[in-house]
């Protein structure tokens, strides 16, 4: 099943002034339970290609189906909407609520849902339990290791139920265990809940468990490489 | 909601000093506004009741004419009358009755120009306060003849003092000038200098055989129990005398009406500009809220936080920090409002002759109505919400995509970043 479809996309900065050509066409398609690793060097276009299929950023030109949505479509409100229902987001820098501990941050998307408090309590529990930090569940992130935050993270981005998560540069903050740790989780939600991962990286390690592998270069896709078990 | 509030509850303090700081501004605030309206209607308070009791009472009668021409021979013909039919009215304290004539008063040191006013004793303790407010030996009875009470100012010009004797010389009916020796049977003194340095006492008995106009006065005076039935008291009077001027307090006195309205006017001035203050160090620590969490606004919107919900976020954090803030505020002036209220502030302190010169009390007792309390309920609410609404159109503002790596593309926002650079590296260098 096709989840995400781009045709020819193309995304160009400051277009009066002096501009940017950031993505140059791309055509993808990434099918339900695909773990892909979108890679190149710094400015290849890697990041603006995940914020468009996100829905963070805007294509200059073409077009982004998301579990068959148009979302170039959708006003900035629906956006937000098909956002929170639809992707997960694993941000470079955490970004967790400093103010909110483990369990409260997972939590909060579904609180914003409008969950009931019992099914966001079991969920938080499996989530948390499933990226193994059930013991740092009243922990704020200040009181945790980057390693930690970045595993409450991803169980934030999975709380939501959504079609599949984009991580930008997930381990660029982390140390090789930490790194391992979080890829070995990763890879098992994958196998396990068939969860469609989508990171941005330009981590060795990182690459080396992806499942397909796409090479951005000046804004275009240089390569397009499946690895089978 | 309760999500919105819990975030911005924790929000609060995250930086307590920041917080404290806006908090501790609005409870100084409030504090100062409810001290300075206390104050202000004290000193109003003050001023009236000295000018009611000691000079205007709430209503005077006079002969229309007495008050363009203080003339002997604008009277109010059998005045007693008056005064009986006037007491009837109900909602009437006190009534007195008084002859006024403009003399001279000497001592062997000295003279001047005064106003010579004939009482009835009996009847004037109950309407005027200057019986309370002898210094020295006793006010006029009716036992004794041609006694004077003059003010400690007066008596300290003409060099008297009690049992002295003064000539009080002035024109009679007939326009002859005739005068009469007095003794000085008590020394007052108001709190009003320009008041207690133009007046002096005696009885009316006294200073009516001098003037020959015996049965008859210049003035009736009235007390009334309830301000809130001034007009129709006056009314009231009006029609039973139509041919009589019957003026109130503020007809009589209308620098009283005016500075009861240039002081509460002066009071309003201070809580706008309060309120302005108020505004706009709400609007610094907010948008330095806001901007030192870019980054953390740009994910909230990432992940499926609307716009309408960080709107809120910020409205609600800044709210929380006034209902943390006018509690404390409401109450620390309610205390010390109360406090001075029954101990009173000495003014003298501050400046004993220029006080005295307004007319002020020694003792200020500050009070506040109640409705002044609510009022700055709101007014606070108020500033509390239109200061958090430009940091929150601000917060809406951000792109998520942007926001995210902390970036900005506002020209405001880069002068932020700005600020919020350079102030971390004085905190660096500082430290």
């Amino acid at each position: 099943m096709d989840l995400i479809i781009t045709k020819g996309i193309t995304k160009i900065y400051n277009p009066k002034k002096i501009p940017v050509h950031a993505l140059q066409g791309i055509d993808l398609t990434i099918k339900k339970g695909e773990f892909t690793a979108i890679v190149g060097p710094s400015g290849s276009g890697k990041t603006t290609l995940l914020n468009i299929i996100g829905g963070l950023d805007r294509q200059t030109e073409g077009t982004v189906l998301v579990d068959d949505t148009d979302i170039a479509e959708l006003s900035d409100n629906k956006l937000i909407d098909f956002r929170k229902n639809k992707i997960g987001f694993v941000f470079q820098s955490y970004n967790l609520i400093p103010v909110f501990t483990a369990a409260e941050n997972i939590g909060f998307i579904m609180l914003l849902q409008k969950r009931s408090r019992k099914e966001i309590e079991t969920r938080v529990h499996n989530l948390l339990e499933s990226v193994g930090i059930v013991a740092q569940k009243n922990k704020r992130p200040n009181q945790m290791s980057g390693g930690q935050q970045q595993r409450v993270a991803v169980a934030r981005a999975l709380a939501s139920k959504p079609k599949f998560v984009l991580a930008d540069e997930p381990t660029a903050n982390l140390d090789s265990k930490s790194t391992t740790d979080l890829l070995d989780i990763m890879e098992n939600l994958n196998k396990k809940e068939e969860m469609t991962f989508v990171f941005s990286t330009h981590d060795q390690r990182v690459i080396d468990r992806a499942h397909r592998v796409i090479t951005i270069e000046d804004g275009r896709i240089v390569s397009d490489v499946k690895i089978s078990d | 909601m309760s999500t919105i509030v819990k975030i911005a509850w924790r929000n609060i303090w995250r930086n307590i000093t920041r917080s404290l700081v806006v908090i501790g501004a609005i409870i100084i605030g409030i504090w100062s506004i409810i001290f300075l309206v206390g104050m202000v209607n004290g000193m109003i308070e003050s001023y009236i009741d000295n000018a009611i009791k000691n000079e205007v009472s709430h209503i005077k009668i006079h002969h229309p004419d007495f008050v363009m021409d203080r003339e002997n021979q604008y009277f109010i013909p059998d005045i007693v009358t008056v005064k009986n039919s006037v007491d009837t009215i109900s909602g009437v304290k006190a009534v007195s009755f008084k002859t006024i004539t403009n003399a001279m008063i000497g001592s062997s040191h000295s003279s001047r120009g005064i106003s010579a006013i004939g009482v009835v004793p009996k009847y004037e303790v109950n309407v005027s306060g200057v019986s309370q407010r002898i210094l020295e030996g006793e006010y006029l009875s009716d036992k004794k003849k041609n006694r004077i009470i003059i003010s400690k100012k007066t008596a300290e010009k003409l060099k008297v003092k009690l049992r002295s004797k003064v000539v009080l010389t002035f024109q009679n009916l007939e326009n002859e000038i005739t005068m009469g020796a007095f003794r000085v049977t008590g020394i007052f003194e108001t709190g009003n200098n320009i008041y207690d340095e133009s007046v002096v006492f005696v009885h009316q008995k006294d200073i009516n055989s001098l003037l020959n106009i015996n049965g008859n006065g210049h003035e009736v005076a009235i007390l009334i129990n309830d301000l809130s039935d001034l007009d129709r008291i006056q009314d009231r009077i009006l029609k039973l005398f139509p041919d009589l001027l019957v003026r109130n307090y503020k007809e009589v006195q209308p620098e009283l009406a005016l500075f009861q309205s240039q002081i509460k006017m002066a009071g309003i001035i201070y809580m706008v500009i309060f309120m302005l203050a108020l505004i706009f160090g709400i609007i610094n620590t907010m948008m330095m809220a806001v901007l030192e969490r870019v980054r953390e606004l740009g994910m909230l919107m990432s992940v499926g936080m609307n716009k309408g919900k960080v709107f809120m976020m910020i409205v609600v954090e800044t709210i929380l920090l006034a209902i943390i803030a006018a509690p404390i505020g409401l109450l620390l002036g309610y205390v010390t409002t109360g406090y001075f209220n029954k101990n009173g502030i000495n003014l003298f302190f501050y400046s004993e002759e220029g006080m005295k010169q307004f007319g002020f009390d020694k003792f200020i007792y500050p009070m506040v109505p109640t409705e002044t309390y609510w009022q700055l309920v709101v007014a606070v609410s108020l500033t509390a919400l239109l200061g958090s609404l430009y940091p929150a159109w601000k917060a809406v503002r951000l792109r998520p995509v942007e926001a995210i790596r902390g970036s900005f593309e506002t020209r405001a926002g880069i002068m932020v970043s700005l600020v919020i650079f350079l102030r971390k590296k004085i905190r660096s260098i500082w430290t």
